[in-house]
C-alpha cells in the first residue's frame, strides 16, 4: 500500500516538475523581433513601408480625406453644395461631429494615427537598434520615417487644429492624452523634418530617389518651408483667429527657415518646372513617377488603390472608351464658374485646369463630350482620356495624389522673399512660374512687364495670392493658403459676388458670352467648342450647335450662397470637428473647440 | 466465431473461479446448499449479460453471462436475491424453494439512478448539487439534423439554440443563460470525450451515448477557464460487455423550401421600371426605353408570366440519406464499440451539398482488477458544397447572394438580363446562376481525435487514473470569386482585375491533452452515516495551430472552383501566409469534494487554478471556487408518509467560472508581415497588429448563483425541476474600439455583464402501460441580459454592415440595458400631399412638419417619412433611437411523446417570445437606391401598395396635389425611390414564434415475427421537420441571424438561406 501511493506520487510529481511556469510561455510565431527588423535595412523598409499603408486604407485618405480636405474656397467647390447632405456639410464649412461620412471608427482621423505610431515605432526601433547615419541606407529610412509622420500630422492639424501629440509609441499609461498645442507638434516637426533633410539624399542621387514615391530631400525642404509658413501663418485658434503667439514660430524666424529651404532646394537645381504646364498634368495622369522634375513627393497608390480620378476627374457617365471605374465617375468637385474667366485667355493654366463638359453616357462603349452648365465645371488636371492605363476597378482608379510640387516652392520662395527681402527678391521666382504658364510669344508682356510692375510690398503679395490661384485651382491646396493669409471669408465673399456678376453677366464677367457654339471633331468625340472667350459671340458656321449658356433662376442664389452654409463664419469653422466616435473614445481627453 | 469460445472460454474460468470461492466460502458457512440458476432477460427478451446477483445481507454473489445465465449457490434456502444493473431497475425476488429463477427486468427511463456525466466523473443524478441537464443519444437520433448542436433545440430549459439559416452547413450558436459576453463568442465549453474542441459540428449523432449540459458554476468551476458559459459534455458510445450487437440506422429524405419571399409580377415590375426613370429623369428615358421599349407598348408585359428566380435556385428536391452502423459487444476483459455513420444532403440550393462520414473505434480493457485501459479513435471526413447565401467573414456584403434572386429582372430583357455564364460582368443586373457560381466554395473538414486512459486502483479507495489525447483537425476552404464579385472587381491588382481568384485557406489545428486525477473514497473511514470522496486532479492542454492562406488572382477568364482549386499554376499566387499561431496553452490543478450526511444533506466544493499562456506574469493565474449544497427533504423523516413524492430536492450554489476566450498573443505587440496592394511597389509591409497589445490582461470571471428544486411525484409520472440563478461576469474581455489612438482595438478586462433567470422543466408520464404510454415534456427558460457596466465608456454602437457604409451603426450597446439593442428611426409612414404647400410645381413642407431630406432624400409627398424625436424640425442622426431588442423574453420547447401497441409518436415543438427581428430582406427588396435601378421589388411595394407619382393612362408624372393625393388614396406605403437605405422600426418585427419542429411516428415490429431472422428489433418510422411555424414575422422564418461576424448584432434575418421542410422516412435495425 505505501508503496504503491509512492509511486503515485512519483508519477504525479514527474508530470507536475514539467509543469513549471515556462511550460506557459508561448511567444508569438510568425514575426521577427524589433531588434533583428530594425538593424536590416530590407526588413526595416518594409516597416516603413507599413507607414504608407494607412494612407489608403478605407475612409482614410483614398475615400474621406482627399475627396473633401480642401472644399470649398474662392476657386473651387463641392458641385452638390447645394443639396444638404452630411457631404456637402464638409464643404460648406457646417461638418457636425457626428457627420455620417466621417463619424467612423475607421476614418482618415484614426488612420492618420495609425501612420504616426507605426512611424514612431520605425523611428525608435530605428535609432535603437539601427545606426541611422546620412548616407546610410538605414539613415534614409529614419528620414523617410520622420517626413511620413511629419505628412500625417501636418494633415491632422490642417484639418482639425490643435490635436494629441504622440512621439512615442502608444502604450497603457498615453492611450489617453489631451489635445496638444498646434506649436508644440509643429515646432517638433520642423525639427524632425530638419534631421531628416540630413538623412535623405537628393532626387535621383540614390536609387531610391529616383521615384517621386519615395522621399526626397528636395521634398523634406519644400515641405518645411510650407509647414514654416503655416506655422506662423493666420489660422484659427481656441481664442480666435490669429498668428501663434510662440516666439519660435514667428513670421520673421520662419519666413526666413522657409526661404532658406526653398532656395536650397532651387539652386540644388533637383527639381524644375516641366516645361508645359498641360505636359505636366498628362505626364501625371500617365502615372509618369520620376523624380527630379516638378512633383516633389506624391501619396503612392496603387493601380487598384485611391480615388483621385473617381472623385475629382472630368465627369464620366457611364464606363466607356477611356475607363472602366463605373457609372457617374469624377465630377463631385470642380472650379468655381467664373475660375476660367478670371484667367488670363493666354494663360496656359486656364484649359487645363478648368473643363466646361462632360463625357456623356457611352453608346457602344463610345461617349461624346457632352456640354454642361455654366455653374457646373470640372477639375481637367484629372481626365481619364489623359491616362494611358485602362482602369478596371470599380471603386478606385489607383492614380497618386501629388503632394507638393515644385512651383510650390517658386511661390513660398517669392512669398518669403517679398516679406523679408521686398518684391524685387520675389521677382525671379513669380517671374518662373509665368514664364511656364504663358507662351514665349507673351512673354515680355504677361511675365516680364507683369511682374516688374509689382513694386510694392502689398501688391507683390496680392499678385502672389493671385497666382496661387492660377496655379493651384483642383489641388484642395488653396483653403489652407486663404487661412494662413487671414483670407478666407473675405475671399469666399469675393467669390459669390464674383458669381453673381457671372450669372447675370455683368460687371467683370458683363464681355461672357452666353451662348456656346459647338460641333463634334473629326475623332467625333471632343468638341470643338466657340464662345468661351470673352468676346466670342458670332456664331462661327452652320455646322456649330447653339447652346445656351446661363445660369439664372431662385436656385443659381440657393447655390451661391451655399459656398459656405447660411449662418456660418467660414473663419470660425477653419476646422472640421474631431468626430463623435472619437471624442466618445478618448476617455474623456478629447473636447471639440471652436463652438461645435 | 472463434473469439466467441475465447469468450466462453474465458468465462468458463471466472466462473469457475466463483464457484470455488462459493465453495470456499461455503465451507465456512453452514450447510444447505442450494444451487439457484436461470436467465436475466430485458423487457424485449434478450439475455441482459453483466447483471450482478446477490444473495440479500450477504456477499454470496455472481454477474449474469453473455447469454444472460447465471448460477449461484444459495448459503440459505429463503434467500431474497438481488438483481442489479445500471440502467435498469433493481429486482429483488425470493428464492425460497426455487432451483431455477427467470426474471425480466425493467428499463429504467427515469431513474434518480442514472448515472450523468460531469466534470472528471460521473454522479447518480439523485446526488448532484449543481445545475445539470442531459440529454441521450437516443433521443437524439430521432431528430435527422447533421449538426447535433442543432438537436438540442427546444429540448432544455435556458439553452438556446439558434441556427444563423437553412443552410446543412448553418453556423449553430448555443446558448446557455443568455449572452455572458460582450464582444467574443459566449459559447459554452464543449468538452467531448474529456477533450474540449472548438465546436461538435462534426461529430455523428449515432456516436453519441449522451450529452450533459452544465449550467450553473458549482458544476462549471470544475473546468475552470471558459466554463463560464456553460460546458457541453459529450461522451461518445464505449464498448459494452456481452454479446455482440449490431445496430444499423438509416433514412432517406426529401427537402423542400418552405417559404420564399414575394416579388412583383412582370407587368408591375415594368411598371416601376418605368416610374423609376421617369423619376430619375424626366426628361430623359432612355434608361427605361433602350431595354423596356416605349410607354406605350406597355401592354405587351401585361398577363406575362415571369420566372420564380427563388423557386429556381432554391426549388430544387433536396435529398438527405443517412446511415450508421454500430457493433458493440465485448467481455468482462475487454469490450469494444465500433461505428460507421454517413451523412449526405443534397441540399435545396443549387450546387449546395454536405456529405459526411464519421469512424469511431472505443476500446476498454480490464488488464487487471486493478487496471483499466481504454482507447478511442474518432475520424470524421467532411465536405461541404457550394458558397451558401452569405458568409460571416465576407469581403464586401455587396456579394450577398438573395439580392440577386429576388431582385433580379422576373423576365428575359435583353441587355439587361442575361443566361450567358459569360456576360458574368453585365452592367446592371447580376443572373442569380451567375451570382452563385461566382460565390462557389468548397470546405473539407477532417478531423481525427485519438484518447488513451489508463487507470490504476491503488488501493479500493484510491484509484490513479490519467489521460492523454491527441486532437488533429484539418480545415481546408476554397474559396472561389467569379467575374461578378466585388472582390475580383477592386481587390487584385488592376491587371489582375476581372479576372477569377480563389483564396485557399488550410488551417491545421493539433491539440495535445494530459490530465492525471486521483480519486479518494473515504467512505470506510467516515462511517455509515457519512460520504466523503476527493478528487485532485492536473490537466495541461498545448493547442497549435498554422494556418495558410493563399490569395490567387488572375486565372483564366472560363475558370470556374473546380478548375481553380486543381489548376493553380494557372493563377498567380498574390499572398501566401504561412501562418503560426502561439501557443495556446492551458495548465490546471483542481480538486472536488464531495460530501454528504445520510444521503440526504449534500455539500460538494470545487476549485481549479486555471494557468493560460495568454496572460502574462501573476494574471496567467486564474482561480475559481464553487461550493454547493442540496438537500434531499424527501428522504427526511417527516416526509415519510408523503409516499406520493419520490424525490424533493432543494439545491443551492455558488461558484466562480472563468473564460479567456481571446486571441492569443495579446499581452505583446508583435510585428506582422502582411501583403497589400494598396501602395504602389509595396506588396507586402511589417507592421504592429491593428489591436494594440494589452500586458495586464487577466482571466474573465462569472460568478453564478443558482438555487434549484427537483421533484419527482407519484412514482416518476411527474418530474422536474425549477431553477432561478443570476450570472454576473466581470472583467469581461472585450474587443474594445480605441480608434484614434494608432490603434482599431485592444483586448482589455473590462465592464460588466448579468444574466439572471428562471428556467423549468416538466416531464409528465401521463400514461404508463406495458403497452402504450403518453408523455410529455415542457421546458421554457426566462433569461434576462442586462449591460451593468461598460468601463470607461456608456455606450458604443455596432455595425451589422449588411449595407456596407450605407447604414452606420444599427446597434447599440449601452450600460444598464441588454446586447442585442436595434438601433434606427421611427417609421412615421410618408410624407403625404397635405404635409406640403404646393406653389407653381414645387412642393415646400409646412412649417411643423419635420425635415428629413438628409436622410430620405428630397421632400416630396410619397417620401419615407421619419419621426423627429428631438423635435428640432429635422430628421437626422440625432433623431436615432432604440427600436427593437433581440433578446427572447422566453425560450424553450415542448415533446410530446406516445406509444401503443408498436407505434410511437413524437412531436417536438420549440419557440421563442419577445424577440424582435430585424428584416434587413424587407428594407434591400422595398428601396430602389440610385445603383438598383433596375431591380425586381418584393410584393410589399407591389403597384396599389406603394406611393406611386405615375399616371399610368397618360405615362406622365402627375404633380399637382389634387391628382397625386387620388392617385396615393388607396395606396399605403411610400415611394420605393429613395437615395439610399434607411433602418427604421418597420423593419424591426416581432419575432415571436411557435415550430413544429419535428413529428415523428414510428411501427416497431413484434418480437415473434423478427426474432426468426436474428433480428432483435425493427423499427420503421417517418420524420417531418419543420412541420410549421406559427408566427407573424412577415419574412420567410424568424430563426435568421445572418450576421454574426460580431456578438453585438444579433437577430439580422439579411441574405439567409432559405429553410427547408423536410419528410424522411428511416428505419433501426438490432441484431
Amino acid at each position: 500500500m505505501k508503496h504503491k501511493i509512492l509511486i503515485a506520487g512519483i508519477i504525479l510529481a514527474s508530470i507536475f516538475t514539467s509543469c513549471s511556469d515556462d511550460y506557459l510561455d508561448a511567444p508569438a510565431e510568425s514575426t521577427l523581433d524589433e531588434s533583428v527588423i530594425f538593424s536590416s535595412p530590407g526588413l526595416a523598409e518594409g516597416a516603413i513601408d507599413g507607414i504608407k499603408i494607412p494612407f489608403a486604407e478605407t475612409n482614410s485618405y483614398r475615400g474621406r480625406f482627399l475627396p473633401f480636405y480642401g472644399l470649398n474656397t474662392d476657386v473651387e467647390w463641392y458641385n452638390s453644395s447645394q443639396t444638404v447632405s452630411d457631404a456637402s456639410d464638409l464643404c460648406t464649412y457646417d461638418a457636425q461631429k457626428n457627420n455620417s461620412q466621417m463619424n467612423t471608427t475607421n476614418n482618415a482621423w484614426a488612420m492618420m494615427y495609425s501612420g504616426i505610431e507605426r512611424a514612431n515605432i520605425c523611428i525608435r526601433g530605428l535609432r535603437t537598434y539601427g545606426n541611422p547615419t546620412a548616407g546610410s541606407e538605414l539613415g534614409y529610412l529614419l528620414g523617410e520615417a520622420l517626413t511620413l509622420r511629419a505628412i500625417y500630422y501636418a494633415d491632422l492639424i490642417k484639418a482639425w487644429g490643435d490635436v494629441p501629440a504622440r512621439f512615442e509609441p502608444v502604450n497603457n499609461a498615453t492611450l489617453y492624452i489631451e489635445k496638444t498645442s498646434r506649436d508644440v507638434i509643429y515646432k517638433q516637426l520642423l525639427a524632425d523634418l530638419g534631421e531628416a533633410a540630413t538623412l535623405v539624399p537628393w532626387p535621383g542621387e540614390t536609387a531610391a530617389t529616383t521615384s517621386v514615391e519615395r522621399i526626397n530631400k528636395a521634398f523634406v525642404k519644400g515641405f518645411r518651408a510650407r509647414l514654416a509658413m503655416v506655422a506662423s501663418g493666420y489660422q484659427q485658434y481656441p481664442d480666435g483667429v490669429r498668428r501663434s503667439s510662440d516666439p519660435e514660430l514667428s513670421v520673421p524666424n520662419m519666413y526666413a527657415l522657409a526661404l532658406a529651404e526653398c532656395r536650397s532646394v532651387i539652386s540644388s537645381g533637383s527639381a524644375h518646372l516641366e516645361t508645359s504646364f498641360e505636359t505636366f498634368w498628362r505626364k501625371y495622369n500617365q502615372e509618369y513617377i520620376v523624380a527630379g522634375g516638378e512633383s516633389l513627393w506624391e501619396l503612392p497608390f496603387s493601380e487598384g488603390r485611391g480615388r483621385m480620378l473617381f472623385t475629382f476627374a472630368v465627369r464620366h457617365t457611364t464606363n466607356d472608351q477611356f475607363h472602366a471605374n463605373g457609372a457617374n465617375r469624377g465630377g463631385t468637385a470642380g472650379p468655381l464658374p467664373f475660375v476660367f474667366y478670371d484667367y488670363d485667355q493666354a494663360d496656359t493654366r486656364r484649359d487645363v485646369t478648368c473643363v466646361p463638359y462632360k463625357y456623356g453616357t457611352a453608346v457602344n462603349n463610345i461617349a461624346k463630350q457632352e456640354l454642361g452648365a455654366l455653374n457646373t465645371w470640372y477639375f481637367g488636371k484629372y481626365r481619364y482620356e489623359w491616362m494611358t492605363r485602362f482602369v478596371t476597378s470599380t471603386n478606385d482608379d489607383g492614380v497618386n495624389k501629388i503632394y507638393m510640387r515644385y512651383a510650390e516652392v517658386l511661390l513660398i520662395a517669392a512669398e518669403a522673399a517679398n516679406e523679408i527681402e521686398g518684391p524685387s527678391a520675389a521677382a525671379p521666382y513669380l517671374k518662373e512660374i509665368r514664364r511656364r504658364a504663358f507662351p514665349a510669344a507673351v512673354h515680355a508682356d504677361k511675365v516680364e512687364s507683369y511682374v516688374d510692375a509689382l513694386t510694392g510690398k502689398a501688391e507683390m503679395f496680392n499678385a502672389l495670392v493671385e497666382e496661387n490661384k492660377y496655379e493651384f485651382t483642383g489641388e484642395m491646396e488653396r483653403k489652407q493658403a486663404l487661412i494662413r493669409w487671414n483670407l478666407l471669408k473675405a475671399k469666399l465673399d469675393e467669390a459669390k459676388v464674383k458669381m453673381t456678376n457671372l450669372s447675370q453677366h455683368i460687371g467683370e464677367y458683363s464681355d461672357v458670352p452666353a451662348t456656346l457654339y459647338f460641333k463634334y471633331k473629326s475623332d467625333n468625340v471632343s468638341l470643338d467648342i466657340y464662345g468661351l472667350n470673352r468676346g466670342e459671340v458670332v456664331k462661327p458656321g452652320a455646322d456649330y450647335t447653339d447652346f445656351e449658356w446661363t445660369w439664372t433662376g431662385t436656385a443659381t442664389d440657393t447655390k451661391i450662397n451655399t459656398l459656405y452654409k447660411a449662418g456660418v463664419n467660414p473663419d470660425n469653422r477653419q476646422f472640421w470637428p474631431i468626430w463623435q466616435v472619437f471624442i466618445d473614445g478618448s476617455n474623456g481627453k478629447l473636447v471639440n473647440d471652436y463652438n461645435y | 466465431m472463434n473469439f466467441k469460445d475465447l469468450f466462453n472460454k474465458k468465462t468458463k474460468c471466472c466462473l469457475a473461479l466463483v464457484f470455488l470461492l462459493g465453495l470456499f466460502m461455503s465451507n465456512q458457512i453452514s450447510a444447505q446448499n442450494v444451487t439457484l440458476e436461470g436467465t436475466v432477460k430485458d423487457a424485449s427478451g434478450m439475455g441482459l449479460p453483466g447483471v450482478n446477483v446477490l444473495e440479500k445481507g450477504t456477499k454470496n454473489g455472481t454477474s449474469t453471462d453473455f447469454d444472460g445465465r447465471y448460477k449461484l449457490k444459495l448459503t440459505n434456502a429463503k434467500a431474497i436475491l438481488n438483481f442489479s444493473f445500471i440502467g435498469f431497475k433493481t429486482k429483488e425476488v425470493s428464492a425460497e424453494g426455487k432451483t431455477k429463477l427467470d426474471i425480466s427486468l425493467a428499463e429504467d427511463s427515469n431513474n434518480l439512478n442514472e448515472v450523468v456525466v460531469i466534470g472528471y466523473g460521473t454522479s447518480k443524478k439523485s446526488d448532484l448539487t449543481g445545475a445539470v441537464a442531459t440529454f441521450s443519444g437516443n433521443e437524439m437520433r430521432k431528430i435527422p439534423v447533421p449538426n447535433v448542436a442543432e438537436a438540442l433545440t427546444g429540448r432544455i430549459a435556458g439553452v438556446q439554440v439558434t441556427s444563423s439559416e437553412g443552410s446543412p452547413d448553418s453556423n449553430v450558436q448555443i446558448r446557455i443563460r443568455g449572452n455572458g459576453s460582450l464582444t467574443q463568442d459566449a459559447s459554452p465549453l464543449y468538452i467531448v470525450d474529456g477533450f474540449p474542441v472548438n465546436n461538435i459540428n462534426d461529430i455523428s449523432s449515432s456516436d453519441i451515448d449522451t450529452m450533459t449540459i452544465l449550467k450553473d458554476a458549482s458544476s462549471t468551476a470544475i473546468y475552470g477557464s471558459r466554463g463560464a458559459y456553460g460546458v457541453v459534455i459529450v461522451t461518445t458510445k464505449k464498448g459494452k460487455d456481452g454479446k455482440i450487437s449490431v445496430n444499423y440506422n438509416m433514412f432517406y429524405g426529401m427537402k423542400k423550401i418552405a417559404n420564399t419571399i414575394g416579388v412583383t409580377s412582370p407587368e408591375d415590375y415594368v411598371k416601376w421600371q418605368y416610374e423609376y426613370a421617369s423619376l430619375k429623369d424626366n426628361t430623359d428615358l432612355s434608361s427605361y426605353e433602350k431595354y423596356f421599349g416605349s410607354w406605350n407598348d406597355y401592354d405587351m408585359y401585361k398577363g406575362m408570366k415571369g420566372n420564380n428566380w427563388q423557386r429556381q435556385v432554391f426549388g430544387r428536391t433536396g435529398e438527405v440519406q443517412s446511415r450508421d452502423l454500430s457493433i458493440r459487444g465485448g467481455s468482462d476483459k475487454m469490450n469494444y464499440n465500433f461505428n460507421y455513420a454517413h451523412y449526405d444532403e443534397k441540399a435545396i440550393m443549387l450546387g449546395s451539398d454536405f456529405n459526411r462520414n464519421n469512424l469511431s473505434l472505443a476500446l476498454n480493457s480490464k488488464a487487471s482488477d486493478k487496471v483499466d485501459l481504454s482507447f478511442t479513435v474518432r475520424y470524421s471526413d467532411t465536405e461541404i458544397n457550394g458558397g451558401g447565401m452569405n458568409e460571416q467573414n465576407e469581403v464586401s456584403s455587396a456579394d450577398s447572394r438573395l439580392k440577386n434572386v429576388v431582385g433580379y429582372a422576373p423576365i428575359p430583357v435583353p441587355g439587361l438580363t442575361t443566361d450567358d455564364t459569360d456576360e458574368a460582368v453585365s452592367e446592371n443586373l447580376t443572373h442569380p446562376f451567375v451570382a452563385i457560381y461566382d460565390t462557389d466554395r468548397q470546405q473539407f473538414r477532417k478531423n481525427y481525435n485519438l484518447l488513451g486512459s489508463f487507470s490504476w486502483k491503488l488501493t479500493s479507495d484510491l484509484v490513479f487514473k490519467t489521460e492523454l489525447g491527441l486532437d488533429n483537425y484539418n480545415y481546408l476552404d476554397y474559396r472561389y470569386y467569379g467575374r461578378s464579385t466585388y472582390y475580383v472587381k477592386n481587390n487584385p491588382a488592376a491587371e489582375r482585375q476581372g479576372m477569377p481568384a480563389m483564396i485557399l485557406g488550410d488551417r491545421k489545428d493539433t491539440r495535445f491533452r494530459n490530465a492525471n486525477t486521483l480519486n479518494y473514497d473515504l467512505k470506510k473511514i467516515v462511517g455509515e452515516n457519512h460520504s466523503l470522496k476527493f478528487l485532485l486532479g492536473e490537466e495541461s492542454i498545448d493547442y497549435q495551430r498554422n494556418d495558410v492562406n493563399t490569395a490567387l488572382h488572375g486565372y483564366p477568364l472560363s475558370f470556374g472552383l473546380d478548375q481553380a482549386k486543381k489548376l493553380t499554376t494557372q493563377g498567380t499566387p498574390v499572398s501566401v501566409d504561412n501562418f503560426y499561431f502561439p501557443d495556446d496553452k492551458l495548465l490546471s490543478f483542481f480538486g472536488r469534494v464531495n460530501y454528504d450526511y445520510k444521503d440526504r444533506y449534500l455539500f460538494t466544493a470545487t476549485y481549479r487554478a486555471d494557468g493560460s499562456s495568454k496572460f502574462l506574469g501573476d494574471n496567467k493565474w486564474g482561480f475559481f471556487p464553487a461550493a454547493a449544497a442540496a438537500w434531499k427533504i424527501s428522504g427526511e423523516e417527516f416526509m415519510k408518509n408523503a409516499s406520493w413524492v419520490n424525490l424533493l430536492k432543494l439545491r443551492v450554489s455558488y461558484g466562480e467560472a472563468g473564460n479567456n476566450n481571446i486571441p492569443t498573443g495579446q499581452m505583446v505587440q508583435s510585428f506582422i508581415s502582411s501583403t497589400s496592394t494598396w501602395i504602389n511597389g509595396v506588396d507586402n509591409f511589417w507592421a504592429a497588429s491593428k489591436t494594440m497589445a494589452n500586458p495586464d490582461l487577466k482571466w474573465e470571471t462569472t460568478v453564478t448563483q443558482n438555487i434549484g428544486l427537483d421533484f419527482d411525484l407519484f412514482k416518476n409520472r411527474v418530474t422536474g425541476s425549477v431553477e432561478v440563478y443570476k450570472n454576473i461576469t466581470k472583467d469581461l474581455l472585450i474587443n474594445f474600439p480605441i480608434a484614434g489612438g494608432g490603434y482599431d482595438y485592444q483586448y482589455r478586462n473590462m465592464g460588466e455583464v448579468q444574466n439572471s433567470g428562471v428556467e423549468a422543466t416538466l416531464n409528465l408520464n401521463l400514461i404508463e402501460r406495458s403497452k402504450y404510454g403518453v408523455s410529455i415534456s415542457f421546458n421554457a427558460g426566462f433569461n434576462t441580459n442586462k449591460i451593468n457596466s461598460l468601463g470607461v465608456m456608456s455606450n458604443f454602437g455596432a455595425s451589422s454592415g449588411w449595407a456596407s457604409t450605407a447604414i452606420g451603426n444599427d446597434f447599440l450597446v449601452n450600460a444598464g440595458e441588454p446586447i442585442g439593442l436595434m438601433y434606427g428611426y421611427k417609421s412615421d409612414g410618408r410624407y403625404e400631399v397635405s404635409d406640403f404647400d404646393y406653389n407653381g410645381g414645387t412642393y415646400t413642407l409646412k412649417t411643423g412638419v419635420p425635415d428629413g431630406t438628409t436622410i430620405v432624400g428630397t421632400m416630396k409627398p410619397g417620401a419615407m417619412k421619419l419621426k423627429d424625436i428631438d423635435g428640432d424640425g429635422k430628421v437626422n442622426a440625432n433623431d436615432l433611437t432604440v427600436i427593437g431588442n433581440a433578446n427572447p423574453k422566453s425560450t424553450g420547447g415542448f415533446v410530446l411523446n406516445a406509444n401503443a401497441y408498436g407505434f410511437d409518436l413524437s412531436a417536438a415543438f420549440n419557440y421563442s417570445i419577445g424577440n424582435d427581428v430585424y428584416n434587413a430582406n424587407k428594407i434591400e427588396f422595398s428601396t430602389s437606391v440610385p445603383n438598383g435601378q433596375y431591380r425586381n421589388l418584393n410584393s410589399e411595394m407591389a403597384d396599389g401598395k406603394r406611393w406611386t407619382n405615375l399616371d399610368p393612362a397618360s405615362g406622365q408624372l402627375v404633380t399637382d396635389p389634387d391628382g397625386l393625393a387620388a392617385l396615393n388614396a388607396n395606396t399605403s406605403m411610400w415611394s420605393p425611390y429613395m437615395p439610399r437605405y434607411v433602418f427604421s422600426d418597420w423593419a424591426v418585427e416581432d419575432g415571436s414564434f411557435l415550430r413544429l419542429n419535428t413529428l415523428s411516428l414510428g411501427y416497431t415490429t413484434p418480437n415473434d415475427l423478427t426474432s426468426a431472422l436474428g433480428i432483435s428489433k425493427l423499427r420503421f418510422y417517418f420524420t417531418a421537420s419543420n412541420v410549421f411555424v406559427w408566427t407573424k414575422y412577415t419574412g420567410p422564418d424568424p430563426e435568421s441571424s445572418t450576421r454574426r461576424n460580431s456578438p453585438l448584432t444579433p437577430g439580422v434575418d439579411y441574405s439567409a438561406y432559405p429553410r427547408s421542410r423536410q419528410l424522411i422516412f428511416g428505419l433501426n435495425l438490432n441484431f
